[in-house]
């Protein structure tokens, strides 16, 4: 646990660091962190280029916001990753999954292989994790519904596509999904 | 954008499983900035989910990565200096305190020397701006430069090609401080270089954050940035 803080504590310095023009502070959030981002990023975008075109975009951003972050507004990490995620779904939705994806057999292929991942992320949390606990209570729609979402970057379109529910009936589950997760985890 | 308080944790989530739409997400990153109850919903929301990702396997990254990131960094003096942008502005008028008096003479008396070396100057020389921002893209590439005159007007010179849809315009910002938050310069009708004027702002400082947004046709309905950053930079006094 102490560890955790202290990492958490450096995360915040290193972005000070960057506000006040101090480059090492930017190199040292990326030796910590730039794997994990890049796997991140990966796994909404699908391609690896593409990845590290995310995380190099995401580093200039985290750079030149560094001033915006503030410690009320949550934990360094949490922003860190939130300006990656942006990053990597703001390339999705400008059209480019068609880039990512080809012939109509390889992107079923890649749909069941993220499918897969999708659901990793979620058996590999910590056991004595509150989101895996509270993610286990919920039913396998609600949940795979989130997961989508979350770590898949997939639209309430693509969702509602993917598990054969009419739109609006995907979206008030997810919502419900969210309800009950917040409840359990407050 | 109207948020029923009611609704705020449920946009908070959807927010940060990324499931808004472009303009939701993009009004709901304006109302952030004043809406404390929101912002503590987005970050707790983002806690909430942040172990699926920390979990994740790291990949081996690129050894090119770093230098490409390195490559394109822009200077970034400029931060410290809009934190620590202390707006001057003079008290309020009816503020009785003796100090306050004394201000308000001392820059009463300063201000007809200005004006008295505004006018030998504006008959003297052509007009010059007070600063010019030089504005950039999140690449860091030059995209304009804009220059305040300090008179109510502006120049904008675009120094890029930008294409901006029919229902779309682009709209010039400043931040004179962080009190009087983001204030609108004017519109330009298209992406064409401008004079703008007729936006009575306190005088320009150096290292004041001059800005570029895509705001909806008419400009921002809020009056204040809402849409994308297209290009901003920080004010440099001519010298």
């Amino acid at each position: 646990m102490a560890l955790a803080t202290d990492q958490t504590t450096d995360l915040a310095a290193a972005l000070e660091a960057c506000a006040s023009g101090d480059r090492n502070g930017l190199r040292q959030i990326f030796d910590h962190e730039a794997g994990k981002l890049v796997a991140v990023a990966q796994r909404i975008v699908r391609r690896r280029d593409l990845a590290e075109e995310v995380v190099q975009e995401a580093f200039i951003r985290i750079w030149t916001h560094a001033h915006q972050y503030a410690p009320d507004r949550g934990s360094a990490r949490g922003w860190i990753y939130a300006i990656v995620r942006n990053r990597a779904l703001n390339m999705l939705r400008d059209g480019r999954r068609e880039d990512l994806v080809g012939e109509d057999g390889l992107e079923a292929l890649q749909d069941s292989e993220q499918q897969e991942e999708i659901m990793a992320a979620w058996h590999r949390l910590d056991r004595d994790s509150r989101l895996k606990e509270c993610l286990g209570g919920l039913d396998d729609t609600k949940r795979r519904g989130i997961l989508m979402a979350y770590v898949g970057g997939y639209t309430h379109g693509e969702i509602a596509g993917r598990l054969k529910l009419p739109l609006g009936t995907a979206k008030s589950w997810i919502r419900r999904g969210l309800l009950s997760l917040r409840e359990c985890m407050a | 954008m109207r948020i029923d308080p009611a609704d705020i944790p449920t946009i908070a989530d959807e927010y940060v499983l990324g499931l808004l739409d472009e303009a939701e997400a993009a009004a709901v990153e304006a109302e952030i900035e004043r809406n404390a109850e929101l912002a503590a919903a987005i970050a707790k929301a983002r806690e909430r989910f942040l172990p699926l990702d920390t979990s994740i396997e790291p990949k081996t990254v690129s050894p090119t990565l770093w230098d490409a990131i390195a490559k394109r960094l822009p200077d970034n003096t400029g931060n410290t200096s809009i934190r620590s942008v202390s707006p001057r502005l003079p008290s309020a008028g009816n503020d009785n305190g003796r100090s306050g008096w004394r201000a308000a003479a001392i820059s009463a008396m300063a201000a007809s020397l200005i004006l008295a070396g505004g006018l030998i100057w504006s008959v003297t020389r052509t007009i010059e701006p007070l600063v010019v921002a030089v504005l950039l893209n999140e690449a860091g590439e030059v995209q304009a430069v804009v220059e305040d005159f300090g008179n109510d007007t502006a120049s904008v010179r675009l120094l890029a090609d930008f294409a901006v849809p029919a229902d779309k315009t682009m709209q010039v910002w400043t931040l004179p401080s962080r009190e009087m938050g983001p204030m609108s310069l004017g519109l330009l009708e298209g992406p064409q270089s401008k004079t703008l004027s007729g936006s009575t702002l306190p005088k320009p400082q150096d290292t004041q954050l001059y800005e570029i947004t895509l705001e909806q046709a008419g400009g921002s309905p809020t009056g204040r940035p809402t849409g994308p950053i297209l290009a901003k930079g920080f004010a440099k006094l001519a010298r």
